[in-house]
């Protein structure tokens, strides 16, 4: 009977087609959203922070590769998965930070966050955020110094107490000045006269590489979801419990807290709720764990913003949620049509 | 927006695959080939497999019965032509690997050719009793042409425990490729309708629905014409449903049509409904006003690989290769030959596989259309969900998948793996490639052998 079998024909399990969609093409489309903010960092921080976005992509790449070949595992790059850690934690630096910084914390990146799991679809942090957490713990005056972006004309007087220890024209975070808002009567009074809402909007603003412009985040965002690479749960859920956290605030005390629109365009918020928050690897799977997931960030960041030492929280929110993605994930299953069967 | 979702009746879930349907939906339903050997399967349905009836060396006429029921759930086979028993001998099967049947020698080698159905004249489905019907289709040997293949007269007959209320009619047909329920549809109208009375006069539905996707609109219009000109319209209500993969699987269907669920594990029977094929309600008619048992079928033969894609008149048996020969052969480049249709199909290996009541479709697909599955190899899962959110079931497939896959079966079991219908959404929707359905189908069969329901 063997005989009668046709040795060109190939076999294999039902589904016998596949839709035209790869892990890499999604790792792409994450790329390509990241794109605006690049452009805008470009804009406002010139060529040291374009340099430090291709450090770190390089470094990110060179990590995997060397873990790859001391784990004696086949060559991942082209997944890109690499290369958009590298992307993002290049965005969410300081746009003044040393090249040689970058580049410790990309591999810490890829090696710890990720490598040492198992590699892409087994670590439990987001890499990128594994990464900055280091360099923050390590090298906390360089994580916190902000330059003036480029566009500003440079003849007016910087809106904050300079600070000269890289020698370089800095400026307070507006989040740092909602900090100081807090501690101060009129601070946040005095912020929302200063600060016009477009500046916030196109990201003349200090603050991170990628984290300035509101604009360009909400562009690539938007592609993403109209990508359909990202759903629209988690960055809704991190935008929406954000701005319900700021308006309570607002609304108790507004000489005290600055307007929640300003805690949505500033700091790492838009950033991490589109690319960040939205990692599938440290993100829970069913729709209802994402909406817990995104409310967890979106609160803990702004629990942070408005009681927590630091101006800035998200980076501990993504950690904090990543931890406890596991148990969302083992509570908050999907429930068979049918409804659970009784065995 | 909400009255859209009214008219377009669905369930949640489910994909958009590549229909592929406009290679054969233009083609009436021909004779196939005549072949000299038909190999006809004892086991063509869920259940026990029929006992032979013949010997070797034996004669046989067109329509004998040559193996008989064993057991209740069964359902006997017969002879599609007159000829000579060759032997009785194993034979592949699409789905058990091997399986017993009665090789039968064809006296004469004339083209199939469908008998006429006539309808009788103010034709009266309460002129036969439940009991009637039920035996004529025991007898006839059908079962679930859509593929399932459990036995039909088992699922007509009334329940006194909880009534079959409503009859859902399938014509659905939402595998992407085959065509043959839409021919059928169209072209056997008057034996469709005939069986749906019948049906529900042996199960005693109160209702009765036939459902059609709305990429059918020819057949939708032609259904509704039919209905009027047979004063059926009041009867049987014809129901458009969205077109989505697997908008034809009866939960999904019983969802779309009554917004009922059929609880996890268990059938429609148990809420009151009953849902069956058009081409089997076709068949419930033959057998029923000319009790003609069910020996042939309509085949699409189908896909980029085949020369001429059509619909086929076939008798029950015929190898595969023989429909292959028939439509032209393979195109050169033809990489898979699935029975069935690309989402549910299983692919064979060796081409003397024999059709049966159940297999629906041919399709012979180009290595472009199987995609990454057939050549690249599966990556690390990113754990995105998008099998997650495909899943008709709501079933977590990537959780069972690494659970089967690392040998937990007690973790799929938690999964409820068993809920798992293999529509496989999950599959073709998967980013990293990982066979989702095939490691949940062998989670499926381990589980089952566990239990000592299914041999090694």
């Amino acid at each position: 009977m063997i005989e009668t079998i046709s040795p060109d024909l190939s076999i294999g399990f039902a589904p016998h087609a596949r839709k035209a969609l790869s892990t890499q093409r999604i790792m792409l489309d994450v790329i390509l959203g990241l794109l605006p903010a690049v452009f805008a960092a470009g804009l406002y921080f010139r060529l040291h922070g374009l340099l430090l976005i291709a450090v770190s992509v390089a470094s990110c790449l060179a990590a995997e590769a060397t873990c790859n070949l001391i784990r004696r595992k086949p060559n991942s790059l082209w997944d890109l998965s690499a290369a958009v850690t590298g992307v993002i934690l290049a965005l969410s630096m300081p746009p003044a930070l040393p090249l040689w910084a970058v580049v410790i914390g990309a591999v810490f990146a890829i090696a710890v966050g990720k490598m040492v799991f198992g590699g892409l679809g087994a670590n439990i942090f987001n890499p990128a955020m594994v990464g900055r957490a280091f360099l923050t713990a390590s090298f906390g005056i360089l994580m916190t110094t902000w330059t003036v972006p480029a566009t500003i004309d440079s003849a007016l007087a910087p809106v904050a107490p300079t600070n000269n220890i890289m020698d370089i024209r800095t400026q307070a975070t507006p989040l740092a000045w909602s900090k100081v808002a807090i501690k101060d009567a009129n601070g946040a009074r005095i912020y929302n006269e200063r600060h016009p809402l477009w500046s916030g909007l196109f990201g003349e603003k200090a603050g991170s590489l990628g984290e300035t412009s509101a604009l360009a985040l909400l562009v690539g965002g938007l592609y993403l979801v109209i990508r359909r690479i990202i759903g629209v749960h988690i960055p809704l859920a991190v935008l929406a419990s954000a701005f319900v956290f700021a308006t309570v605030t607002y609304l108790i005390s507004p000489d005290k807290f600055v307007q929640p629109f300003y805690h949505l365009t500033s700091g790492a918020l838009l950033l991490g709720a589109f690319f960040i928050a939205t990692d599938p690897v440290t993100a829970p799977l069913t729709v209802r764990g994402q909406w817990i997931f995104g409310i967890l960030i979106g609160s803990f960041t702004m629990l942070v913003r408005v009681v927590g030492e630091y101006p800035e929280g998200f980076m501990y929110a993504v950690l904090l949620a990543n931890s406890v993605r596991p148990l969302i994930d083992k509570f908050v299953r999907p429930v068979p049509v049918g409804g659970v069967p009784n065995v | 927006m909400f009255m859209l979702k009214a008219h377009r009746r669905s369930f949640s879930g489910g994909v958009h695959p590549p229909e592929g349907k406009h290679l054969a939906e233009d083609r009436a339903i021909e004779p196939g080939p005549a072949t000299k050997e038909l190999a006809v399967l004892l086991s063509q349905h869920i259940g026990a497999p029929a006992r032979p009836l013949v010997k070797k060396g034996d004669t046989v006429t067109a329509g004998q019965a040559i193996g008989e029921c064993q057991g209740f759930v069964s359902a006997p086979v017969h002879a599609p032509v007159a000829g000579k028993v060759k032997d009785i001998a194993l034979q592949p099967h699409a789905v058990l690997g091997r399986s017993l049947a009665v090789i039968i020698e064809a006296q004469m080698q004339t083209p199939p050719q469908p008998p006429a159905f006539v309808r009788p004249a103010h034709f009266d489905p309460a002129a036969y009793t439940s009991a009637q019907i039920g035996a004529a289709v025991r007898e006839a040997g059908i079962v679930g042409m859509g593929g399932a293949g459990f036995p039909t007269s088992v699922k007509i007959q009334p329940d006194t425990k909880t009534p079959k209320e409503v009859l859902v009619v399938n014509g659905c047909e939402c595998e992407p490729y085959i065509t043959c329920d839409y021919r059928v549809m169209l072209e056997w109208t008057d034996q469709v309708l005939t069986g749906i009375q019948l049906a529900r006069q042996a199960c005693g539905a109160t209702r009765v629905f036939l459902a059609i996707e709305d990429n059918k609109p020819r057949a939708i219009e032609h259904m509704n014409a039919s209905l009027a000109r047979l004063g059926l319209a009041s009867d049987i209500q014809l129901v458009p449903v969205k077109t989505k993969y697997p908008q034809g699987g009866e939960r999904q269907l019983i969802r779309a049509v009554l917004q009922k669920t059929v609880p996890t594990g268990s059938i429609p029977p148990a809420i009151g409904v009953v849902v069956s094929n058009v081409q089997t309600t076709a068949a419930i008619a033959e057998a029923v006003v000319h009790g003609r048992p069910l020996t042939h079928r309509v085949v699409t033969v189908t896909g980029e690989g085949i020369a001429r894609p059509g619909n086929y008149y076939v008798p029950i048996g015929t190898p595969v290769q023989a429909l292959i020969d028939h439509c032209g052969g393979r195109t050169k480049d033809s990489a898979r030959v699935v029975l069935g249709g690309p989402m549910m199909g299983i692919a064979a290996a060796d081409l003397s596989t024999p059709i049966t009541k159940t297999g629906g479709a041919v399709t012979v697909l180009t290595a472009r259309q199987i995609g990454k599955g057939a050549t690249q190899r599966p990556t690390p899962c990113i754990r995105c969900g998008r099998c997650v959110r495909v899943c008709p079931e709501h079933l977590c497939p990537t959780k069972i998948a690494h659970a089967v896959k690392n040998n937990l079966m007690d973790l799929a079991v938690q999964y409820h793996v068993g809920a798992c219908m293999e529509c496989g959404c999950c599959t073709y929707v998967c980013p990293a490639n990982v066979d989702l359905t095939g490691y949940i189908k062998t989670g499926k069969i381990y589980l089952a052998r566990q239990k000592k329901k299914m041999p090694a």
